[in-house]
């Protein structure tokens, strides 16, 4: 199983890299049928990524939720998920060619990790586990999108009226309430990530809130994300301002998922 | 009166709430990066010694214990509960007024009016609720509403919030918390409660690859009886990582393991001591203070490889080893590893180890409001999904003298989103009308 899995991961990138430089050419070349093409590949690629996930957890047997190489590429997974949601029901192609390449980057880093089965010590041996990060894949990536959303909202007002980037980027309203959408989606998943992490942890660890390096750091992105939320409402502020709280918001979350790991003293251990 | 008013406005105002958040993400974020709970010399050996001073000036230390940290939140709360209080009138009779037609397009701003014969087709197609019929001016009416409990999104969520940080609060203020460890058949004080932990077995269930599946306590707990023929009153849990057991009133958590063994100390052949003692812990001889044998570590698969540290092989006892040191007025005298069988002496004094076994370390929580907390945390969950999920909706159709309808559409927060999905609603129903033609 893990063979195969291991079989589908490659073709799976593969996919994902045919389709990011097929949205490039799209943009190059400005035709909408690369653009349809490329969607197909992504698609193809979900569809494969699935697969290959499904397979792990059979081969693992349990939820391939468990170390960084698994969640790095479930995150993908996430992002890739709601990157086409939000694509094929805003008809907006364009969201493809920002979000491909944020997909094959977080699948590549995935690609960088041990892909070694361990067994899970009984801290992880949890049923809230698989709640907990099956909530935060799609948190994470309905806020991958909200940043490339957001990235697009700031870039748009460099593009000339009647230009191609204008015609196919929704208006600065639409875009700014599609982002409200995405961001949205995460914090909901987030909050709910959260809660489940806290359940888990009282449970495991007998504290359900221990200001852990990476519980603080998803409250951090958490309150990031609320600040984005009431800066909308506030007249004045809406637009390019929230487009930027949200952009932060995203390297939060970046920050909460690898660089917490990296650069702080953290206790989500059995010892 | 006018300044009071002022500071009373910007207190209950979003400014504020923005300010408040910024700052706690801030403050958030430094209690992170510095490690917290440590000195201020281990701070000037890891930084400096003017950021050490600045560390324990402003209490970085202990950041979220910190006076000024309780303070924000407690800012915060104040902040939410004026808020939500300001905004519940308005609310409620936003909530009233969302049931009424808007036949007025100026009446919201996102409001759109369109020309159309068969207007009940709208409504489907916006999967609104049957429409109400009735009379207004003269006029007929069909109107329909959806989502109502949606504007009240942001209040319940505010008030999620509000009981999940008192829930908190009041945890952290009177929690109390216990830490006992021992090996089955030991019976351990729980700190002041006056209740008394009996390990009644202790296993660690290994895995092939020699990994540790699970760890799992049998316990009782009794309270020590008052007089001597009364049944002490007592529970039993069998307790796992994962699974802590609930008696009298407090969670007990099987939260760590390690070795443990038998030390018998003997005098000239005859034993004088003989007492569980687990690795990493002492004990002085009885009857000469001064002496005192570490168990420093164990090794249950032991094996020397000369030139390097003692190691094990696997987590198997297979091969028992103790090491050990010995020390004499503070200083140390000896030190070595021990095999089963084996013993070291010093002067008339033996010492053996023997029956090496796991410990249980168990860790005993009382909050009395964890439950608020939780609470709390589903109130903001149930407020998102309403804020963010459940956008009040209302069309609103008007016949007109000349027996077409023109129909207005409302969704709040919708904004151009909205719009498109309105317009194709309705030319929708246009297209089809005109093929029926
Ligand atoms: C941790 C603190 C807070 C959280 C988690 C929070 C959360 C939220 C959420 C989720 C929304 C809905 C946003 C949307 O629908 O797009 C909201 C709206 C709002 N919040 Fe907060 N909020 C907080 C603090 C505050 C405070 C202190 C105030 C008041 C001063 C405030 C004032 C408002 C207002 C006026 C709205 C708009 C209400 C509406 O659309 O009906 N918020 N808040």
């Amino acid at each position: 199983m893990l063979q195969v899995e291991n079989t589908l991961f490659t073709i799976v990138m593969l996919l994902y890299f045919a389709a990011m430089i097929l949205f490039f050419v799209y943009i190059a070349i400005k035709k909408d049928p690369v653009a349809k093409i490329a969607i197909g590949l992504q698609l193809a690629g979900l569809v494969l990524h699935t697969a290959a996930l499904i397979c792990r957890g059979i081969g693992a047997g349990r939820l391939p939720f468990t170390n960084q190489y698994e969640f790095a590429t479930s995150f993908a997974w996430g992002l890739c998920l709601v990157s086409l949601i939000f694509l094929l029901k805003f008809k907006f192609p364009v969201l493809g060619a920002f979000s491909a390449p944020l997909i094959f980057l977080i699948i590549g880093y995935a690609a960088m990790q041990s892909k070694d089965v361990h067994s899970l010590m009984p801290a992880l041996q949890s049923n809230w586990l698989g709640f907990h990060v099956s909530t935060a894949i799609i948190a994470y990536g309905a806020f991958g999108v909200s940043f490339v959303l957001s990235i697009i909202f700031l870039l748009r007002d460099k593009a000339k009226e009647g230009s191609f980037w204008d015609l196919h980027i929704p208006s600065r309203e639409k875009l700014d309430l599609i982002s409200y959408r995405s961001v949205a989606l995460g914090l909901l998943f987030l909050t709910f990530t959260i809660i489940t992490g806290a359940i888990w942890a009282e449970r495991a660890w007998g504290s359900y809130w221990s200001w852990d390096p990476k519980e603080t750091w998803s409250l951090v992105t958490w309150i990031i994300y609320m600040v984005y939320l009431h800066l909308r409402i506030r007249r004045g502020w809406q637009g390019k301002a929230a487009a930027i709280f949200a952009v932060a918001g995203f390297i939060c979350v970046m920050f909460t998922y690898i660089g917490v790991n990296t650069f702080l003293p953290g206790i989500h251990s059995y010892k | 009166m006018d300044a009071l008013k002022k500071i009373f406005k910007f207190l209950s105002s979003m400014t504020f709430a923005i300010i408040l958040l910024v700052v706690l993400a801030a403050a958030c974020a430094a209690g992170s990066f510095i490690t917290q709970g440590q000195t201020y010399e281990w701070y000037a050996e890891a930084y400096s010694e003017s950021a050490a001073a600045w560390i324990m000036a402003l209490r970085l230390n202990d950041a979220f214990h910190s006076v000024w940290f309780v303070v924000i939140a407690l800012f915060l709360c104040g902040n939410l509960l004026l808020c939500n209080v300001i905004r519940l009138k308005s609310l409620i009779q936003k909530s009233r007024q969302a049931g009424e037609p808007k036949k007025e397009p100026e009446q919201t701003a996102d409001a759109m009016a369109h020309q159309i014969s068969d207007p009940v087709q709208v409504f489907e197609r916006l999967r609104m609720p049957k429409p109400k019929s009735l009379e207004q001016d003269g006029k007929q009416i069909l109107f329909s509403v959806k989502n109502r409990a949606g504007i009240w999104g942001a209040w319940v969520c505010h008030l999620g919030i509000l009981l999940l940080i008192l829930g908190f609060g009041l945890g952290q203020m009177t929690k109390a918390e216990y830490t006992v460890y021992g090996v089955p058949g030991q019976t351990l004080l729980i700190g002041e409660t006056g209740l008394f932990l009996q390990i009644d077995d202790f296993q660690v269930n290994l895995r092939e690859d020699d990994t540790v599946e699970q760890y799992t306590a049998d316990i009782t707990v009794f309270r020590a009886p008052q007089g001597s023929t009364a049944e002490p009153d007592s529970e039993h849990a069998v307790i796992s990582v994962n699974h802590p057991g609930r008696m009298f009133g407090m969670t007990f958590y099987q939260n760590a393991t390690g070795w443990a063994a038998r030390v018998t100390v003997e005098k000239s052949g005859s034993p004088i001591q003989s007492e569980i003692v687990c690795a990493g812990e002492y004990l002085p001889v009885v009857d000469l203070n001064d002496l005192v044998i570490v168990f420093n570590a164990f090794y249950p698969d032991y094996v020397s490889v000369p030139g390097s540290m003692p190691m094990s092989a696997s987590s198997k006892l297979n091969n028992p080893g103790y090491l050990y040191s010995v020390y004499y007025k503070g200083n140390i005298i000896g030190m070595n590893v021990l095999l089963e069988g084996e013993q070291v002496t010093i002067d008339d004094y033996t010492v053996t180890f023997t029956e090496p076994q796991n410990y249980t370390l168990i860790q005993i929580k009382k909050d009395s409001f964890t439950w608020l907390a939780f609470m709390g945390g589903i109130t903001t969950m149930i407020g998102l999904f309403f804020a963010f999920y459940l956008q009040l909706q209302a069309v609103c159709a008007v016949r007109d003298e000349d027996e077409t309808w023109t129909v207005y559409g409302f969704c709040n927060k919708g904004g151009k989103l909205y719009e498109d999905l309105f317009s194709r609603a309705v030319q929708n129903t246009e297209k089809e009308a005109g093929r029926k033609e």
